[in-house]
């Protein structure tokens, strides 16, 4: 029986001339929003390619310079597009694109393309995820508000009944039917996306981004049926069509509209942070004068000194195998680097409090579940984006770090002199290896959770209320 | 006249009744405080971030005049010295905040080369960014449109369906003054919560009082009667209550997110920018190398910019300040045709959006209220070259002492010129928002007259 009203659902949908309409509009959005991302991706990439390549290029052939003259040319780090971010491009719009990389200073990283248009970037972009997130929702209310509400008003619910259905059934023949009319539009779109990322040269088709992509799928699909599932539930609660439609309307402009905006500018106001001249402000003192404020930098520096004159057994810094400034640089930046290290976390954190409070807001809102979750396995969220940040970091110090000890290997005297053009080459360049699904697995858990959590939660609290639920 | 005081107060009477519709008045209401609210504290707190700039400064200095406690090379001091060129918000930018949370508010000069200094980002969350701001503007231009929509999709099916409408049309009234009634009293109340909530946001902002008080309010008022037009064009199609509920929200999902995020894209495609990215690296290269030319050369490419200097000794030493910061400067004048036509290319994707925006009135609402603002783009690029000006100002300043080979002492700390940026509005953008919202409204309002002449309302 469920079967036949599952299929009466799916057929009556297919029919109905408003949902081929609206479906071929959503289908055209997500092929278009496809398309585009992967343009975008496209030329993003390979800008950034080009760049990063160019830049490598540029540092192996320097000539015949002083390692610390190397240091401070430095170099940058590109950040490479992830695969799946064509489909979600997460915060990758407001987040920069190129860091550069030199002595003893770790620079913001620019350039994000946010930056490079007007306010219409605030109204959203049109990514595939857009459509999945907030429009394929609006379909699926559309499609599912009369689900009880109309047999109601027709008279038809009744009659069912009388064949010895119970309500309960109704309603998983009914969600039957409708899921399936939600697959057949948004299934080819997937299937698209899923073929232009394995057949495309550009992306590196490993069984990372296979398994990254599937649960994507699967994620949407219970996004989808929770949807579904609400609708179904919600028209079989109300007493019109009329207030099935304006009850779930109200709520998805709630859930996705309202509340997203409104916690994360709830987290901000409750987690204050500083800004980055402050923050370089607090590392220079601490690097001056000592993270405790009684360890100078000057004292260091001697004391470096006066152990390296006892280690040598000499009188003074002329006669060392080491040059002293050197061994002090490289000391510097170990330390700098360290205080620099502790602000940069403590941010980070500040800004984990701030979006927890969103995280949080996803075991009420299914929206705010997804959101992260999507844009966890795209690699396009705020972790990913650390992530790369301290790969930049990581690349920065051990370059710093092995010119500076190439600088200490030329003896005193060294400012005189210059290595030679040979040096730079056999130093390695940056390659950002995006970490893998193992890897951002912790920080998808709460999202994936409060999404099973809400699948069961209504399949099981939902029907029950249904199956209440009065029948004229 | 009289029938249509009796329809309206019957209105009046109706909405009073229905708690549904007053509880959603008064969530709008506490939304729109929330985002005054909003809005006025994070411009507070940009304000209180800002203000901790000087300090950072005089802390700097102090440090200076304790590493070089006497008369000093003014080279050492450009070098470690460090400002800030600040860009301080308007008090209207409480209101709508634009992008002054995408755009860094300050920029931290050193006397070295401008271009890898100008574009450094500030700390953000990018996640906050993302979601955007809950200002008023976002209130007024996003949430009202959906207030207006909840009064009004039933505005003649609801009678209908109800079974009114029969017995009011059997009255000696015309079913025009029937719409006209309903749609007043719609359009006091959405304007009475919409301007109310602007008069607060402006008093609780302390916005000064000019003419940007009246065009904010002509501009709300204006965008409240597009809706409203809208309302009416959908009334005059006199379908059922749910699918006026659909075709409204089709129509807010098409003019606030759909053609936004498809002309964003097209926007995009059609003004390639050229990268930032290009020009940093072209600089690096170009200042890098200047310690390998020969002195000579890159001074005499200086001195042909800067005839007044050019009477000074010639380098003979290793190392010296001037030649130092003249090929600082050269390595900003070898890119400073693509930093232009990168200025100049995010000018005209916002000119391109100015020009489109007439696609939906979402967009030079939005554009219009951040214009009156001064927390858009333009307003950026300005600060920028402010910034730009200011560096320049700071190379004049510096020069003398490093080719006459003055002493910098501790006195000319003060003597140092300093900068102030404040948003001033686009008050063109503005006006243009203005006229495009009016022709908005005159299109919906004709087009929806046109169908209630067209086709005369039906009782059932």
């Amino acid at each position: 029986m469920i079967h036949s009203i599952a299929q009466k659902e799916f057929v009556s949908t297919l029919r109905d001339r408003r949902f081929v309409v609206l479906s071929g509009l959503v289908l055209a959005l997500l092929l278009a929003a496809t398309l585009v991302g992967r343009a975008s991706y496209r030329s993003l990439q390979q800008e950034r390619e080009l760049a990063q390549g160019t830049v490598n290029e540029q540092f192996r052939n320097q000539p015949a310079r002083h390692p610390h003259r190397v240091a401070h040319y430095g170099s940058f780090a590109f950040r490479p597009k992830s695969g799946l971010s064509l489909l979600d491009a997460g915060v990758d719009t407001y987040t920069g694109s190129v860091v550069y990389l030199e002595a003893h200073q770790q620079n913001s990283v620019n350039f994000s393309q946010a930056q490079q248009s007007g306010s219409l970037i605030r109204f959203g972009e049109m990514t595939v995820a857009f459509v999945l997130q907030l429009l394929v929702p609006l379909l699926i209310i559309f499609l599912c508000f009369g689900a009880f509400t109309q047999e109601r008003e027709t008279g038809m619910l009744k009659l069912l009944l009388s064949q010895g259905v119970s309500l309960r059934q109704v309603a998983w023949g009914k969600i039957r039917g409708l899921s399936q009319a939600v697959a057949l539009v948004v299934a080819p779109a997937l299937g698209l996306a899923a073929a232009l990322l394995f057949t495309g040269e550009e992306f590196a088709a490993g069984p990372d981004l296979l398994l990254r992509l599937l649960l994507f799928g699967l994620s949407y699909a219970l996004y989808f049926f929770l949807f579904v599932v609400g609708s179904v539930v919600v028209s079989a609660r109300q007493a019109s069509s009329r207030a099935a439609l304006v009850t779930l309307l109200g709520l998805w402009i709630l859930g996705c509209i309202i509340l997203p905006k409104a916690t994360a500018n709830l987290g901000a106001s409750l987690y204050p942070t500083t800004t980055k001249a402050q923050m370089d402000a607090q590392v220079h003192e601490q690097a001056q004068h000592g993270i405790n404020g009684h360890d100078p930098h000057d004292q260091r520096a001697a004391a470096l000194k006066a152990a390296l004159l006892k280690q040598y057994g000499v009188d003074s810094e002329e006669k060392l195998p080491v040059s002293v400034a050197g061994l002090q640089m490289a000391a510097g930046e170990a330390y700098s680097a360290k205080v620099y290290q502790q602000h940069f976390a403590a941010l980070n954190a500040t800004y984990q409090r701030q979006n927890r409070l969103s995280d949080w807001a996803g075991l009420l809102n299914p929206y705010q579940a997804i959101r992260p979750l999507s844009m966890g396995l795209a690699g396009s969220d705020f972790a990913h984006y650390v992530h790369f940040q301290q790969a930049a970091e990581a690349y920065r110090y051990m370059l710093v770090q092995r010119l500076n000890h190439l600088q200490a290997g030329m003896g005193y005297g060294d400012k005189e002199r210059r290595l030679d053009a040979r040096t730079w080459r056999e130093l390695p360049v940056f390659a950002y290896h995006a970490p893998t699904l193992g890897w951002a697995w912790p920080h998808l858990l709460l999202p994936l959770a409060a999404l099973l959590l809400w699948g069961v939660g209504l399949s099981w609290l939902g029907l029950r209320l249904i199956s209440t639920t009065s029948v004229t | 006249m009289h029938t249509f005081r009796i329809l309206f107060s019957a209105e009046w009477h109706h909405f009073r009744a229905a708690k549904g519709l007053v509880l959603l008045c008064g969530l709008l209401l506490a939304t729109g405080l929330y985002g005054i609210y909003y809005g006025t504290t994070e411009i507070e707190r940009q304000r209180q971030h800002l203000a901790t700039l000087p300090e950072l400064t005089r802390r700097n200095i102090a440090e200076l005049k304790e590493k070089f406690p006497g008369p000093a090379d003014a080279g050492d001091i450009g070098y470690y010295h460090s400002t800030f060129a600040v860009h301080h918000p308007d008090s209207w930018a409480a209101l709508s905040l634009g992008l002054r949370d995408v755009n860094p508010t300050y920029v931290k000069l050193r006397l070295l080369g401008l271009q890898n200094q100008l574009y450094a980002a500030d700390n953000t969350n990018p996640m906050k960014t993302l979601s955007g701001n809950f200002d008023l503007a976002f209130v007024l231009v996003y949430l009202f449109p959906l207030l207006i929509i909840a009064l009004s999709f039933n505005l003649l099916s609801g009678e209908r369906e109800e079974g009114v409408l029969p017995l009011l049309l059997a009255q000696p009234v015309r079913p025009a003054v029937v719409v006209g009634a309903k749609l007043a009293f719609r359009l006091v109340l959405v304007l009475t919560l919409a301007l109310l909530l602007s008069v607060v946001g402006m008093l609780w902002a302390g916005v000064p009082p000019d003419g940007r008080v009246a065009s904010w309010l002509v501009l709300t008022t204006l965008y409240c009667l597009f809706w409203l037009g809208v309302v009416l064009v959908v009334a005059g199609l006199q379908r059922p209550s749910a699918v006026n509920a659909v075709s409204l929200l089709g129509v807010w999902l098409l003019l606030v997110v759909l053609v936004p995020s498809l002309l964003n894209l097209g926007v995009a495609a059609a003004r390639p920018v050229p990268q930032g990215i290009a020009l940093t690296i072209q600089q690096r290269e170009e200042i890098h190398a200047g310690w390998d030319r020969p002195k000579a050369q890159t001074m005499s490419r200086f001195f042909a910019l800067y005839p007044q200097w050019r009477d000074t000794t010639t380098i003979r030493e290793r190392f010296a300040w001037r030649w130092y910061y003249a090929f600082q400067h050269l390595g900003d004048l070898a890119v400073a045709r693509q930093a232009a036509a990168y200025a100049q290319g995010l000018q005209q994707r916002y000119d391109l959006v100015e020009k489109l925006n007439l696609l939906s009135p979402a967009i030079s609402a939005q554009s219009s209220l951040n214009a009156l603002a001064g927390t858009d783009l333009p307003t950026h690029l300005q600060f920028q070259r402010s910034a730009e000006r200011h560096h320049d100002a700071l190379r004049a300043f510096y020069y003398p002492f490093l080719f006459r080979r003055v002493a910098f002492t501790h006195a000319d700390y003060a003597q140092e010129p300093t900068h102030t940026f404040i948003s001033a509005p686009e008050l063109t953008t503005v006006q243009h928002g203005l006229l495009k919202l009016l022709l908005s409204v005159a299109l919906v309002h004709l087009l929806g007259l046109g169908l209630l002449c067209v086709r005369p309302v039906t009782p059932r």
